[in-house]
């Protein structure tokens, strides 16, 4: 039997890279999965992926930064399956960033990464709320990055917005506690992506750096994310856990 | 079909509270459990007659003492085959009084630093080689909530719950060239009968717990078998608290 089974997986930038993984294990896992995603084409084509292994899933196009589309996202959700169970906030500004130095970042750009990364993690948490509250439980997995953890160069308002999404696990670990909701934090490393590779030339990355001795893959971070969706994780939350094979200690 | 199906697990500590919890949740996924404790006094012996009926082994072992620890790795192979997973549970905690910092005596800080720090790096050492052989390994070391406090009393505890720390970071650095994996699990308050011996678990105040009730065994044992399980493969070098969001990390 699934770890997931019976449960409803909301996943947000599901239509490709880590947040598509997600949700190719969550239903192997047999949760329902709702693959939300502002690119409709990609999410559409997740939930085929899903369907023709035998899972259930629906593709609901979705901009996390409008409040009127995280509220229509919950509201789909509960209609379609009944529940909200667990929340992944994967959506975020990463694609086609450059690395650029602090003082060469523009101020649209700093505000799209902070709309995206973390008002829009904030804005779903806010949507899925009342319904987790209701059902007593939920399980809220939000995203960060290994660049918060490392001297990174570049990339300071990418690095500053994976940080807020610590910031904002922990007070609604502390402010969602009493309704049996957990959130906790993945932090994955350099990840061998579609969009990692506008960036990087992953053949190049240096994995002596890696003790685990090699590029980090999307499969590498399922695990994680299912062992904070299960139950197995139920006394778990405001914890982040880093997943870079060793690269970084926390 | 179990996530442990077909894996060998030492668990030191394995008599009692923790380490006795999570030598029945391994051996529930499918693991053959080596549970090591101290003496096998009436309940760990108890405890050695259950996980024998589900394919366990328990022995006696001092982690204090090297060639405890490589008897230990020993026998587990001779009996098993191999070594996949090891749970550093062993502590100095029953018992250890919630004394102010001086009025703990030497032995007792040598003690704590004892079980708690060398004892978890010589049964890494011990388990090391046939970890190596296999190309792949699990080490899951058990810290503490107190390490990120700020705790009052327990100073030996709690440097050496902290050594844990340094430890599991040392050797994901070392040891990742092996395939193995080595993380740290810090449970908050958990009501034990060695827990009982520090403080009142009904005077807790689970106001300070956003989950809002003391955690029980059962409550850490998913962490355990995550670390211990492939869904971890990438992840080593890392600390994971259990304790119902009291304390972030």
């Amino acid at each position: 039997m699934g770890r997931l089974k019976n449960k409803v997986a909301i996943v947000t930038g599901g239509g490709r890279g880590l947040g598509k993984t997600y949700c190719l294990r969550m239903a192997e896992e047999e949760a329902k999965i709702v693959v939300a995603d502002i690119l409709d084409r990609e999410a559409e084509e997740t939930v085929s992926e899903i369907k023709a292994k035998g899972g259930n899933a629906i593709a609901i196009k979705a901009d996390v930064t409008s409040e009127a589309d995280t509220q229509r996202m919950a509201e789909e959700t509960v209609k379609k399956f009944g529940r909200i169970d667990i929340l992944v906030n994967s959506a975020g500004y990463y694609y086609g960033m450059v690395r650029k130095p602090f003082n060469e970042v523009s101020s649209e750009e700093w505000d799209k990464a902070m709309l995206v990364n973390a008002k829009g993690t904030w804005l779903c948490c806010k949507a899925v709320f009342p319904q987790m509250k209701k059902q007593g439980k939920g399980k809220i997995i939000n995203v960060s990055s290994e660049a918060v953890f490392a001297p990174t160069k570049g990339f300071i308002h990418y690095t500053a917005s994976k940080a807020a999404v610590i910031g904002i696990t922990r007070v609604l670990a502390g402010e969602l506690g009493q309704y049996g909701i957990c959130v906790n934090v993945i932090v994955p490393g350099v990840v061998d992506t579609a969009a990692t590779r506008t960036y990087i030339n992953i053949e190049k990355f240096d994995i002596g750096s890696v003790p685990l001795g090699r590029v980090e893959l999307p499969e590498d971070v399922v695990g994680s994310v299912v062992f904070f969706a299960s139950d197995d994780s139920d006394f778990v939350s405001g914890q982040s856990l880093l997943i870079d094979g060793a690269r970084r200690v926390h | 079909m179990g996530r442990l199906d077909g894996k060998v697990a030492i668990v030191t500590g394995g008599g009692k509270g923790l380490g006795r919890a999570f030598c029945f949740g391994l051996a529930k996924e499918g693991a053959k459990v080596v549970m090591a404790v101290h003496r096998l006094d009436e309940e760990a012996t108890k405890a050695a007659k259950e996980i024998e009926t589900k394919g366990g082994y328990a022995l006696e072992v001092d982690v204090t003492k090297e060639e405890d620890t490589q008897r230990m790795a020993e026998e587990t192979v001779k009996k098993f085959g191999r070594i996949d997973i090891l749970v550093n549970n062993a502590a100095y905690y029953y018992g250890v009084g919630r004394k102010l910092f001086y009025e703990v005596s030497s032995e007792e800080w040598d003690r704590a630093l004892a079980v708690g720090a060398k004892g978890a790096w010589l049964c890494a050492k011990a388990v090391f080689p046939q970890m190596k052989k296999q190309g792949k390994g699990k080490i899951i070391n058990l810290s503490s909530e107190t390490v990120f406090s700020p705790t009052k009393g327990m100073i030996h505890y709690v440097t050496s719950k902290a050594a844990v720390i340094g430890i599991t970071r040392v050797l994901a650095g070392e040891l990742g060239q092996y395939g193995i994996c080595v993380n740290a699990v810090a449970p908050g308050f958990t009501d034990t009968a060695a827990s009982r011996t520090i403080g009142s678990i009904e005077k807790f105040d689970v106001s300070s717990i956003p989950l809002g009730r003391v955690g029980v065994p059962e409550d850490v044992i998913g962490s355990v078998i995550f670390f211990a399980s492939d869904d971890s493969d990438f992840v080593s070098g890392q600390t994971l608290l259990v304790d119902g969001a009291r304390r972030v990390h």
